[in-house]
């Protein structure tokens, strides 16, 4: 059995998971989430909060699994993309446990972590995936290697458009309530304003700048919130929805997934899930509790990778803000421990 | 005997042989005036709400007609276009027959797959020297036929001559070689280049540059803030 001990720490959430190739895989998930009372994250602050918490929060986890530090073979650590500050935190923390303990140390690319979570819980072997969260917006398939990147945001992810407006327009923070963001519970009730938010596709990329431009404007003009969120998801959705689809159909693949902290949402969901229908493809999102930031999905990564022989010296296991998803190797594809 | 009306023609097309579902639309092949002739029916997507997706549907057809007509009268090899009936969605084109650049790439000698891709360089060129981008210039929208190959799929394109837009066109190509045909997507984008020079000459270069910095625009792109590196501790 190989067990690995992996850490999250790239935006709001510092995770440690600690997972295992063997039933019941998953041993432990521990989060602390990093919530400002109000505006955005600052990177400073949430660093320092990730420092504040990274020591308990190693220590709940093994207790939770239930084994102690010797019985880890590899420690994994994500060492991008994210911000600065905070990656620091994570990487210092895993390096030292590595070091201290003598283990090997497994760098984890954030994004594929997203992606392999999804794979290891759904079963899906070969998808097509749309990673979607704060920072992040990619449509992604696996060819020769690497994930590649298909299609992605031209300039704000649409996670950020979703926080952007509603913070903008005073009904965020809190973000998410009951498992649904802001922006969702304004749109209740809501109705289509026909051609009053650009559709933006070029491509196989997406533009939310446009989208938020003319939201906020509508808003100033005095347009009714409801409509105005209503109309925002809708277009911003379905562009997404339709840069998948085309992913889809460019690549004659068979399966779809959705992953990232925007993958919990409803009518994402249902619009995925229909375009999917449409070309047979099956959908399987990755379950809700793992489409937000954690420590499990790192681990996971980390036990595919550490098994591929995927490990790095701590002394040369550096942060790197902007690691693309297409600069990872990802030699133990398709293959997950669970098959 | 079609129809006129645009419901009761989207539903007698659908009872034609189905050639290609595209992520875009239905290509159903049938017969307009005695000659063989691909019907493009635009799907609304049922995934959108269905004005969003009536609009996208409609609005797409006529700039789509509009472009093709352009190339045409540009000497760019597009389909010929026969009717156009925008409320249905609905293009009659030409039927271009034979495999895809994409599938010719994926068997091709080295020579022969460069030669395929400085072919559609040129006619990249020809469509941007006209004033038009095509927006989704993918290895899955060149055909190979036997008048050569043959730009499709308009569903995007626009009137621009903006550098921006062109260059968005080189890097959805070089995008498209880089995913499907890794090993080899360095030579065929530069053969690519090759031809697209060939035609557009000066201009080229400026689309050319612009093109390497959208390939860095995305996010977390490491060439783009090397700077910013930083070890741990």
């Amino acid at each position: 059995m190989t067990t690995v001990l992996g850490i999250e720490s790239t935006a709001h959430t510092f995770g440690v998971g600690i997972v295992s190739d063997e039933e019941p895989f998953i041993l432990a998930d521990v989060r602390r989430k990093y919530e400002p009372k109000t505006g955005g994250i600052l990177p400073r602050e949430v660093a320092a909060f990730f420092s504040s918490v990274a020591g308990e929060a190693v220590r709940e986890a093994l207790r939770e699994a239930g084994v102690s530090m010797e019985e880890v073979d590899a420690v994994a650590v994500a060492l991008g993309p994210g911000m600065g500050p905070a990656l620091r935190v994570g990487a210092t923390v895993a390096r030292a446990i590595a070091a201290h303990y003598g283990k090997p140390l497994v760098p984890v690319n954030h994004a594929v972590a997203h992606i392999e979570v999804a794979r290891f819980l759904t079963g899906l072997r070969d998808p097509v995936a749309l990673y979607v969260a704060g920072g992040n917006t990619t449509v992604v398939s696996f060819v020769e290697g690497r994930y590649r990147v298909f299609g992605e945001t031209l300039d704000i992810a649409l996670g950020n458009l979703l926080d952007t407006f509603a913070r903008e327009v005073g009904i965020a923070p809190p973000y998410v309530r009951g498992g649904r963001h802001a922006v969702d519970w304004c749109a209740e009730g809501g109705d289509f304003l026909d051609g009053e938010i650009p559709y933006v596709v070029k491509g196989q990329d997406v533009s939310f700048s446009g989208i938020l431009t003319a939201a906020l404007r509508l808003v100033k003009r005095g347009a009714r919130l409801s409509d105005v969120c209503y109309t925002l998801r809708e277009v911003a959705f379905s562009s997404v929805v339709e840069v998948t689809e085309r992913c889809l159909v460019h690549t004659g693949k068979r399966e779809v997934t959705l992953t990232g902290g925007v993958a919990a949402n409803e009518l994402l969901n249902y619009k995925m899930r229909v375009m999917s229908s449409l070309h047979e493809a099956r959908y399987e999102p990755v379950p809700a509790r793992y489409s937000g930031d954690n420590g499990v999905m790192i681990a996971v990564t980390g036990l595919m990778a550490y098994k591929a022989g995927v490990t790095v010296e701590p002394r040369r296991a550096f942060i790197r803000q902007r690691w693309r998803i297409d600069q990872v190797d990802v030699p133990w594809y398709p293959s997950t421990p669970k098959g | 005997m079609v129809s006129l009306d645009p419901e009761r023609l989207v539903e007698d097309l659908s009872r034609l042989p189905l050639l290609k579902r595209g992520a875009e639309s239905e290509i159903r092949l049938g017969s307009f005036l005695g000659l063989p002739a691909v019907f493009k029916v635009r799907v609304r997507k049922p995934y959108m709400h269905p004005r969003l997706a009536a609009r996208l549907a409609s609005q797409r057809t006529r700039r789509e007609a509009k472009v093709i007509a352009a190339a045409l009268e540009a000497g760019v090899n597009a389909p010929l276009l026969l009717a156009v009936l925008p409320s249905a969605g609905v293009l009659v084109m030409e039927y271009v027959e034979g495999p895809l650049l994409k599938e010719l790439l994926a068997g091709a000698a080295r020579g022969e797959a460069v030669k395929l891709a400085r072919e559609a360089g040129v006619i990249l060129g020809r469509l941007h020297a006209a004033g038009i981008v095509h927006g989704d210039p993918t290895t899955s929208n060149f055909i190979a036929s036997p008048r050569g190959l043959v730009l499709i799929d308009y569903g995007l394109a626009e009137f621009s001559e903006h550098v921006e837009e062109r260059a968005v066109d080189l890097h959805l190509f070089r995008r498209a070689v880089e995913a499907t045909h890794a090993s080899l997507a360095g030579s065929l984008y530069e053969a690519l280049l090759e031809g697209y020079r060939e035609v557009m000459g000066g201009e080229a270069e400026k689309v050319i540059s612009r093109a390497e910095e959208i390939k860095l625009r995305g996010r977390y792109v490491e060439e783009r803030r090397r700077s910013v590196w930083q070890a741990v501790g």
